[in-house]
């Protein structure tokens, strides 16, 4: 298999090509090992993938030291992203995080740099905040040690929205995009237009609800749901495969991929309509299990750990604490 | 609207896509209109400021003038009989309130049938402004005008002064009520014949759910919705709603000024006194208030009767106060999570009930 068999889409004027399916970084954090997590590495850059993600708390540093490993001799043919988890605080702790993620990575520069998990009503006015994380997005440029930047998030169109009209020049934006997502605080109805009015490049994440419970109980097909995601105004889509099963079926689809028609995709919102309107297969926009226990401590938010899904919520992050 | 979006624009005018997209376009340029200055410029006009009563407000576009503070049916019927219930109503009414609030589901009823009771001793139904709610939750009219008639007969009246849809909550509740054959020609009806002198519509979980009722045009008595000065700062009422509310010339009623179950009182956040003054100084008709014992009433009508509108600098000095905390909704948990969903209302959407849904 050559490594031209996936559909690229190409970003911004430096007319960089990124491949249609993105290589999620928390799930390789899963992989059994590092070898293991090589491999699927390995496979996945065979297979035409050249996006890959990941995220400076991901397992407490995990899934960037295996990343990095395994891209060792390959780092020229992949665009490499990863996510600063300030929270709300300074460019200083940024600019650590930055240097560490660049030292588990192995590079000296990223090809993406984002600032991870806006989640909260004051998440835009603390990254605009002067000696805000914005500032540490400027210098990371400046210096040459990112070559594009963007910020991510998974709660509240609403707050991305208001994050793009605040004005900075992102070269990326990364959201939950999904048929169910269409008809429940839709980030595709709210903020991707915007997105791509301002011509920042839209990154597609959680297409198949976040745990995939959605394919389980038979509302949607993997193919349907990562059909509907890739055919939309977005640059990638980023899918989690932790497994060679769910990276070689991820491949294939995207290597074959055909967008769907407007009907077919108005089709498929509207069979999920119905069960969309409360927000329970999106627990990431309503539930406190989807919140980051290192994103509510800097803000001073209660983290009960009476509450079960508080529990859920550090269990689901891996115990991380940095 | 969707310039750079590669799909093109499907369908005509009456896609509901292209309704959404505006009613987004709305809400976006409500919240820039008040990013960032006092957020509603427009002060509360008192009337009826005797010493010692309890100062009234115009409702809407209307001559009527109600109590700067409402009584909630729904805690009312946790008084400890009925007996303490009636006191509370007829104290009330003693001190100048005359604004009440109901809902054809509280208690299975017993909410509006101890009301009823209450105010009919005396005649004084005619000395209030008397409101409840239907519950349809997206079924059609026929359900609805049968609830009214059981209200009606509950409250022990002929007519409502105000009749509104309960608990619009749902992305899809807009769809469902303004459909054919739904809640909103129940309103229309009901308002024609006599039954109800206005309509309107409450809910508490999104102002986005709330601009779409507002989009389709229908002129609306008033609107209910949580506002308090956590609301300010998260997915905000005051900034989003609020104005539109009054742009249209709707009466604005609040609710949930102590942030639903007063868990901000319980920690130490902010004061009663505080949380109320806050919520009457905003431009509303009146602002709905859970009083569910004699000694809870006695501290709100005290606050009421006392009430001076507090200054725009007061009030931004404790938006202030409290953004910090509310930026993740833990103190407005009707709006960020589903405990305060009504279990009917979701069952009539094929929901599961409140209890079985995560935090």
């Amino acid at each position: 298999m050559s490594i031209t068999d996936m559909p690229r889409r190409v970003l911004g004027r430096a007319q960089v090509e990124v491949s249609i399916l993105g290589f999620g970084g928390h799930h390789l954090g899963e992989a059994s090992s590092a070898p293991e997590a090589a491999r699927l590495v390995h496979e996945a850059i065979d297979g035409g993938i050249n996006f890959f993600d990941n995220c400076w708390e991901y397992y407490n540093g995990r899934s960037e030291s295996w990343m990095g490993g395994a891209l060792e001799g390959r780092r020229q043919q992949v665009f490499l992203m990863s996510k600063v988890c300030t929270h709300g605080r300074d460019a200083h702790l940024a600019l650590r995080m930055l240097e560490e993620s660049l030292r588990r990575l192995r590079t000296d520069y990223l090809d993406l740099w984002q600032i991870h998990g806006l989640s909260f009503d004051n998440d835009p006015d603390l990254a605009y905040r002067r000696g805000g994380v914005l500032e540490a997005l400027d210098r990371a440029k400046r210096d040459g040690k990112v070559r594009f930047v963007g910020f991510t998030g998974h709660k509240d169109p609403h707050v991305h929205l208001r994050m793009l009209q605040m004005g900075y020049p992102f070269d990326t934006v990364q959201m939950p995009l999904n048929p169910l997502e269409y008809n429940f605080r839709s980030f595709e109805r709210i903020v991707l237009p915007e997105a791509n009015r301002r011509g920042v490049a839209v990154l597609g994440m959680k297409s198949m609800g976040g745990t995939g419970d959605v394919v389980r109980r038979g509302i949607m097909t993997a193919t349907e749901a990562l059909r509907y995601a890739m055919s939309l105004p977005v640059l990638t889509t980023i899918a989690g495969m932790q497994s060679l099963a769910v990276l070689r079926q991820n491949l294939q689809l995207a290597q074959r991929f055909v967008p769907m028609t407007d009907n077919e995709m108005i089709a498929l919102r509207n069979r999920c309509s119905p069960m969309a309107a409360d927000g329970r297969f999106e627990l990431y926009k309503v539930s406190l299990k989807y919140d980051n226990p290192q994103a509510r401590e800097p803000h001073h938010f209660p983290l009960d750990d009476k509450i079960k899904e508080v529990q859920d919520m550090f269990r689901r992050k891996g115990g991380v604490n940095a | 609207m969707n310039g750079g979006d590669p799909k093109p624009e499907m369908g005509t005018s009456s896609d509901p896509n292209r309704r959404d997209f505006l009613a987004v376009s709305t809400a976006v340029s409500a919240g820039l209109a008040a990013g960032g200055m006092s957020l509603a410029q427009e002060r509360p006009v008192l009337t009826n400021t005797r010493p010692g009563q309890i100062p009234r407000k115009r409702f809407g576009r209307h001559d009527d003038q109600v109590s700067v503070i409402g009584i909630g049916g729904y805690a009312l019927a946790l008084a400890a009989s009925y007996e303490e219930a009636e006191r509370m109503v007829h104290e009330a009414i003693d001190a100048g309130v005359n604004f009440f609030d109901n809902a054809w589901e509280y208690h299975d009823g017993r909410a509006e049938e101890w009301m009823g009771r209450a105010l009919a001793v005396g005649g004084r139904r005619e000395r209030v402004f008397l409101m409840t709610k239907v519950c349809s939750h997206g079924r059609d009219k026929r359900v609805a005008r049968r609830q009214l008639e059981e209200s009606l007969r509950r409250l022990r009246t002929d007519h409502l002064d105000l009749w509104q849809i309960h608990e619009v909550i749902y992305e899809n509740d807009h769809d469902r009520h303004f459909e054919y054959g739904g809640a909103v020609e129940a309103l229309t009806e009901a308002k024609n014949e006599g039954k109800t002198r206005y309509v309107g519509f409450t809910g508490h979980k999104s102002p986005h759910i709330h601009l779409r009722m507002l989009d389709y045009g229908y002129a609306f008595d008033a609107v209910q919705m949580p506002l308090n000065c956590f609301d300010a700062t998260y997915r905000s009422f005051e900034r989003q709603v609020l104005p539109e509310v009054i742009r249209q010339r709707m009466a604005p009623l609040g609710m949930k000024s102590l942030g639903g179950g007063a868990e901000p009182i319980v920690q130490g956040a902010l004061r009663v006194d505080e949380a109320l003054r806050y919520a009457m100084s905003l431009p509303v008709a009146t602002t709905i208030s859970g009083i569910d014992s004699p000694q809870v009433l006695r501290q709100n009508l005290g606050i009421a009767r006392d009430f001076r509108p507090m200054s725009a600098q007061e009030m931004q000095t404790l938006r202030n106060r409290c953004a910090e905390l509310a930026g993740d909704g833990h103190l407005e948990m009707y709006k960020s999570t589903t405990k305060y969903d009504g279990a009917l209302g979701r069952e009539q959407h094929g929901y599961p009930s409140p209890e079985d849904m995560p935090l």
